[in-house]
């Protein structure tokens, strides 16, 4: 199990993926905005999006998943 | 008779005997004794690996701790490039390498040798700490070579590689140095061991839970580089070496000029994407403007939101500070700000001119980061680069807000030449907070806000944020297109030092 992580604090602005999508490493999974940049996360590994874990306008900290991929299924 | 004839005093069979007992002396003391652990070479074949073939020459390679064994330390001289440098390798053959009387003198001359001729030192670092046996003599040495390392920090660059599970004394050493490589796996630092830990706190943790590589490169920053092995720590000290002069006031080390990557000259003007949120690589803009040839990156993935490195523009070794997009939006925070103090103050140590390439959303605010001290820290920034006396040349590529203008090398902090491409923007604060402060009012009036706010934004782009202003009021010197910017700078660095009174 791999849980993508946000980066820095900021406001969940997009998410893209959907549990159940295939993805690979680099996919952006969601789009956060933070400082008024566009954030990207990024898929570290290759499996099925398992779990997202947050919604869209949310308040994350720096650390906390966002997406889960279950790599077992890559 | 004439010089050269042999005095007939000395007999045959007596020099024959002092002759075999010197060969018997060095064979005893040269003999490998094979690397225990991860180790791949002894400490005699690491500082011989380090320098160029058959360069090196050991110091008092006969001294002792006693026993028959060496000092704990192979310590000597040799030339990297040609150019001479100073090497200390701690025997871990010899008591683990721990740090006794003995081997704190040999090091300490070493390092008098380096300070005093002028030469950068090496140390190569695998060692348990203090010699326990030596008790207060381990610990006064210790000190006494501390006390160098801040010494030498005045006079030549110090690198320290880290090779082996380094404790106590061989981990504060390198701490007063100026970087840190880790060999992945095989180097650790802490200020004790797991044994100790346990002992001490009750706290269960392995040798690279508590100091590996991936800890000290990442997060605590306590080194700088991590690498695969103990050759790949050799080569990028050499690497390193390269755009270093030999101390501080030496001449810098002058390469023949190389363009910039014929691609990435051709996407640099279409490089940086317009809208100020979207982000891209700092290193594919630096790819267009600075020389297409060796780089040496510093901390890349502790604080990644700001690049750290050494390269050359025009022949000419520099270091580059860059914020990066594709990391946290290319913040700066207070890991940030203390990797770019240490950076540019290291730079301004060593006469190596400062580039700087600024595209920051500004301080990252928020109660972590206040919680982390990100003033105390970010005043650091300011600090070495109003210290900083080499020469400073900064070009803005797309925004610079705030107190984070300030920050990265403007021209009140000394820089010597500003530049901002002409798409880029210089203000308080983005135009979407600006004008939701500004406009305060009439945002909470209007029928559809959201509109009325990205239209205002547009017109505080345009007419207040743009470079003109800081342009026409002399503060950055040249609004310049990005395809300008490497003539711009190799044309400054000429003039500041000293190749040509333009």
């Amino acid at each position: 199990m791999f849980a993508a992580r946000a980066e820095i604090v900021a406001n969940v602005w997009k998410i893209v993926a959907r549990e159940g999508d295939q993805v690979g490493v680099g996919d952006v999974l969601a789009v956060l905005e933070s400082m008024k940049m566009e954030i990207p996360v990024y898929a570290e590994a290759s499996g099925f999006v398992s779990k997202v874990l947050v919604e869209v306008g949310q308040i994350v900290q720096e650390g906390d998943p966002l997406i889960e991929i279950d790599e077992s299924h890559a | 008779m004439t010089q050269l004839d042999t005095p007939s005093v000395v007999s045959a069979p007596d020099q024959a005997d002092h002759r075999s007992t010197l060969t018997q002396r060095r064979q005893d003391r040269f003999a490998r004794v094979e690397p225990k652990g991860k180790r791949v070479f002894t400490a005699r074949e690491r500082a011989e690996m380090l320098v160029d073939d058959g360069s090196f020459v050991e110091m008092t390679p006969l001294r002792t701790a006693g026993g028959g064994a060496g000092s704990g330390v192979v310590a000597g001289w040799g030339t990297t490039d040609g150019h001479a440098v100073v090497v200390v390798s701690h025997d871990a053959a010899v008591a683990s390498g721990a740090i006794g009387a003995v081997m704190a003198d040999a090091i300490m001359k070493a390092q008098r040798f380096a300070i005093d001729k002028g030469y950068p030192i090496v140390y190569i670092n695998d060692s348990g700490g203090a010699r326990i046996h030596d008790g207060i003599f381990a610990l006064h040495g210790c000190g006494g070579i501390f006390a160098n390392n801040i010494e030498a920090q005045q006079r030549i660059p110090q690198i320290s590689l880290i090779i082996g599970p380094c404790a106590g004394a061989a981990a504060y050493s390198p701490a007063l140095t100026d970087w840190t490589i880790m060999v992945k796996e095989q180097g650790q630092m802490f200020l004790t061991g797991p044994e100790i830990v346990k002992a001490a706190t009750g706290e269960d943790a392995t040798a690279e839970e508590i100091g590996g590589s991936a800890l000290h490169t990442k997060v605590s920053g306590v080194a700088h580089l991590e690498v695969d092995s103990e050759e790949e720590a050799f080569h990028a000290t050499r690497l390193l070496l390269s755009f270093l002069p030999t101390h501080k006031g030496g001449p810098q080390k002058r390469h023949s000029s190389v363009p910039a990557n014929p691609g990435a000259v051709e996407r640099l003007p279409g490089l940086v994407p317009d809208k100020s949120s979207v982000v891209f690589d700092m290193n594919a803009l630096l790819d267009g403007v600075l020389d297409n040839g060796a780089r040496l990156e510093l901390m890349p993935t502790h604080a990644p939101s700001i690049l750290t490195l050494f390269g050359r523009l025009d022949g000419h070794a520099v270091g580059i500070l860059a914020n990066q997009p594709n990391a946290r939006g290319g913040i700066l925070d207070a890991k940030a700000s203390v990797k770019a103090a240490r950076f540019v103050e290291f730079c301004g140590r060593f006469d190596l001119p400062v580039l700087t390439f600024v595209d920051v959303p500004g301080f990252l605010p928020g109660t972590v980061e206040e919680g982390r001290g990100v003033i105390t820290h970010g005043a650091k920034l300011l600090k070495a680069y109003v210290e900083t006396k080499s020469p400073k040349l900064t070009v803005v590529v797309r925004k610079a807000y705030g107190g984070a203008y300030i920050a990265m090398g403007s021209a009140s902090l000394g820089a010597d030449v500003n530049w901002a491409w002409s798409g880029s923007e210089i203000a308080v604060m983005g135009p979407g907070g600006a004008v939701a402060l500004l406009h305060r009012r009439a945002l909470k009036a209007a029928e559809e806000p959201a509109k009325l706010r990205d239209e205002l934004a547009a017109v505080y782009r345009e007419e207040v944020a743009r470079p003109y202003i800081a342009a026409e009021a002399g503060i950055v010197d040249d609004v310049i297109l990005p395809e300008e910017t490497r003539d711009r700078m190799a044309a400054a660095l000429r003039m500041l030092t000293h190749e040509s009174s333009l």
